[in-house]
């Protein structure tokens, strides 16, 4: 299998771990290959995954929230999975006591 | 925050009278692009085709389209009016300067917009109004310096918010002031000076606020009010001088975040009012001293990391029983005394690594039942008081070159990780004769030492992040790690 190519919005490409530096604003994902790691530059990160932007790097990082499939940080969730409520970033089989949803929608309140 | 059951329903009886109506195809794909079917939906991807215009035949049954990556650096108005099923809409990383007024007419049902990585340098407030639907908005990575008054005005569904890595001089108070529905926000990466009273005074929901990176050197003291339901605030990276007392109106907060300013003291009465902060860390500052009464106002605490200060001397941290990881690394510390850490009950991870810590009480971690790890490493120690340590599976004491004695093994026996200063005092861990030359080893041996445990050099275990990674229950028969690891040019007798 030879090195895999870079998507074009690569700055540096590197012959077998894809690209190690992306262009400016746009977020570096490390994607597992067997065991290799191969980096990918998107302008948004996947699901399940968040975005961080530091002055020097912007990164892909894995959301650590239970039942969330997007996140807007680490512990705070924006998506939950399918059937799933959501209160304050976090994401529940029914809604926590004392509150509840409002207009059809997943959200509980109170 | 996503369709539910009863809103499906409805919208798919719409779906189905449109579909009769107007005898649309749900299978329209624009050319090159990749389309998938969403139930009578349809998704759209169009991502990184090199186009300059929106396509023109999209399935007015669209739900998602993503136009990412392309060239396009005009929206004419109305060019999506017809995508009245569209909820998420993704335009970043184009070459847009401006947005017109009516350029997202029509797109009633948009719950995400990214506008991330373009061009603007003002936020497209005409072409935002009346999107009543809309809960996520991506205006990261532009070069937004204008946030005009009313930009936001009728986005009430809005609940995150990214406005990061943009040209900001101050926090858009005027705009934000229509959000109360906000959720999460950043501000971060952008060169924000000050931040002036009430400058969230409406949003109420608020639970997470990043001003990470930016210059800001003063706050107002009540510029925090208004906040009745943060829990994260992150300050990390400003030009901080004073220990920030606005916090005070923050009653639920749980993590907060100043390292990397230049804080020089924490005032007596900081946290009072902060029974529900949970992690604090203040690494990277200038702080020499810490407030006598610091667990009496910090009851809930469980991650205190103060690395990288100036602190000589701490008060004692009775009252933190909740408190699991105290990082302390980098600073001045020369000594302990017998109740600084007394009754911390569920302190697992103690970091005391580079401070001038001399001399140890002998009862200094004698009533710390959790402790798991331990971490001395270049201190100036000569002793180590071993009381209340035998739950200890991680000890770290390399740097202490007047620490010569023999560590009594059996008053630790659940060691698993090590790093002594010299290769001898291993030897009561590594079974070194065994050891003597790795060639006549005795091919019956088992590999265990006398207590059970399996004998091994060490390539030293990283202290990763503690709260992740615990192991609740050591395994029966663990690997032994002890560095500097004796052998044949280390022997086992002290020199």
């Amino acid at each position: 299998e030879g090195p895999p190519s870079c998507s074009n919005g690569c700055e540096r490409c590197s012959e077998y771990n894809g690209c190690i530096k992306c262009k400016p604003k746009l977020f570096i994902l490390l994607e597992r290959n067997d065991i290799r790691q191969i980096g990918v530059c998107l302008a948004s990160c996947p699901q399940g995954y968040f975005g961080m932007r530091t002055p020097d790097t912007n990164r892909c990082i894995q959301c650590k929230i239970e039942n969330c499939e997007e996140c807007f940080n680490r512990n705070f969730c924006t998506k939950c999975k399918e059937g799933l409520y959501s209160h304050r970033g976090r994401c529940y089989p029914s809604c926590p006591e004392g509150l509840s949803t409002t207009n059809g929608t997943m959200e509980c309140v109170e | 925050l996503d369709t539910s059951t009863h809103t499906d329903s409805r919208r798919l009886r719409d779906l189905e009278g449109l579909t009769e109506t107007m005898g649309a195809q749900v299978g329209d794909c624009p050319s090159r692009c990749h389309c998938e079917e969403d139930g009578m939906l349809q998704r759209v991807d169009c991502s990184d085709l090199g186009l300059t215009d929106i396509p023109a035949n999209l399935s007015v049954f669209t739900s998602y389209l993503d136009l990412s990556m392309n060239n396009l650096t005009l929206l004419s108005s109305g060019a999506l009016s017809n995508l009245h099923f569209l909820e998420e809409l993704r335009l970043a990383g184009n070459d847009l300067t401006h947005i017109p007024k009516g350029a997202f007419y029509g797109l009633f049902n948009l719950k995400v917009l990214m506008l991330q990585n373009n061009q603007l340098r003002r936020v497209p407030g005409e072409a935002l109004q009346n999107l009543r639907n809309l809960q996520s908005l991506r205006l990261d990575a532009n070069h937004i310096s204008s946030v005009p008054r009313g930009c936001f005005d009728g986005l009430q569904s809005l609940r995150h918010l990214w406005l990061d890595d943009n040209s900001l001089t101050e926090v858009p108070a005027d705009a934000l002031g229509a959000l109360s529905s906000l959720q999460a926000m950043t501000l971060a990466l952008n060169r924000i000076t000050h931040i002036p009273d009430r400058a969230f005074t409406n949003l109420s929901s608020l639970v997470v606020l990043h001003l990470n990176n930016n210059r800001i050197r003063t706050l107002g003291t009540q510029c925090f009010d208004g906040l009745h339901s943060l829990e994260t605030l992150d300050l990390n990276y400003n030009n901080l001088e004073e220990f920030p007392i606005a916090i005070r109106a923050l009653s639920t907060l749980k993590e907060l975040g100043f390292h990397s300013n230049n804080i020089k003291s924490i005032p007596e009465q900081a946290f009072t009012g902060h029974s529900t902060l949970l992690t604090m860390t203040i690494t990277g500052a200038r702080i020499t001293s810490l407030p006598t009464t610091v667990c009496d106002q910090l009851p809930n605490l469980q991650v205190l990391d103060l690395s990288y200060n100036m602190i000589q001397a701490l008060p004692s941290f009775r009252g933190c029983e909740k408190i699991q990881k105290i990082d302390l690394h980098h600073n001045e510390i020369e000594e302990l005394q017998a109740d600084t850490f007394q009754g911390l009950t569920s302190l697992r991870s103690l970091d005391l690594a580079w401070n001038k810590l001399s001399s140890l009480n002998p009862l200094s971690f004698s009533s710390l039942p959790a402790l798991i790890k331990l971490d001395l490493t270049s201190n100036r120690l000569s002793y180590l008081p071993v009381s209340g340590l035998h739950g200890l599976t991680h000890l770290k004491l390399a740097g202490n070159e007047d620490l010569q004695e023999l560590l009594p093994a059996e008053s630790l026996p659940k060691l698993r990780v090590m790093e002594l200063p010299y290769a001898f005092q291993c030897c009561a861990f590594v079974s070194c004769e065994k050891h003597s030359s790795p060639w006549d080893r005795d091919n019956n041996h088992n590999g265990k030492d006398d207590f059970g445990r399996r004998e091994g050099i060490l390539n030293s275990d990283s202290f990763s992040d503690l709260l992740l990674d615990f192991d609740d229950e050591p395994k029966s028969h663990h690997t032994v790690q002890c560095s500097p690891s004796p052998g044949p040019f280390r022997p086992c007798h002290h020199l």
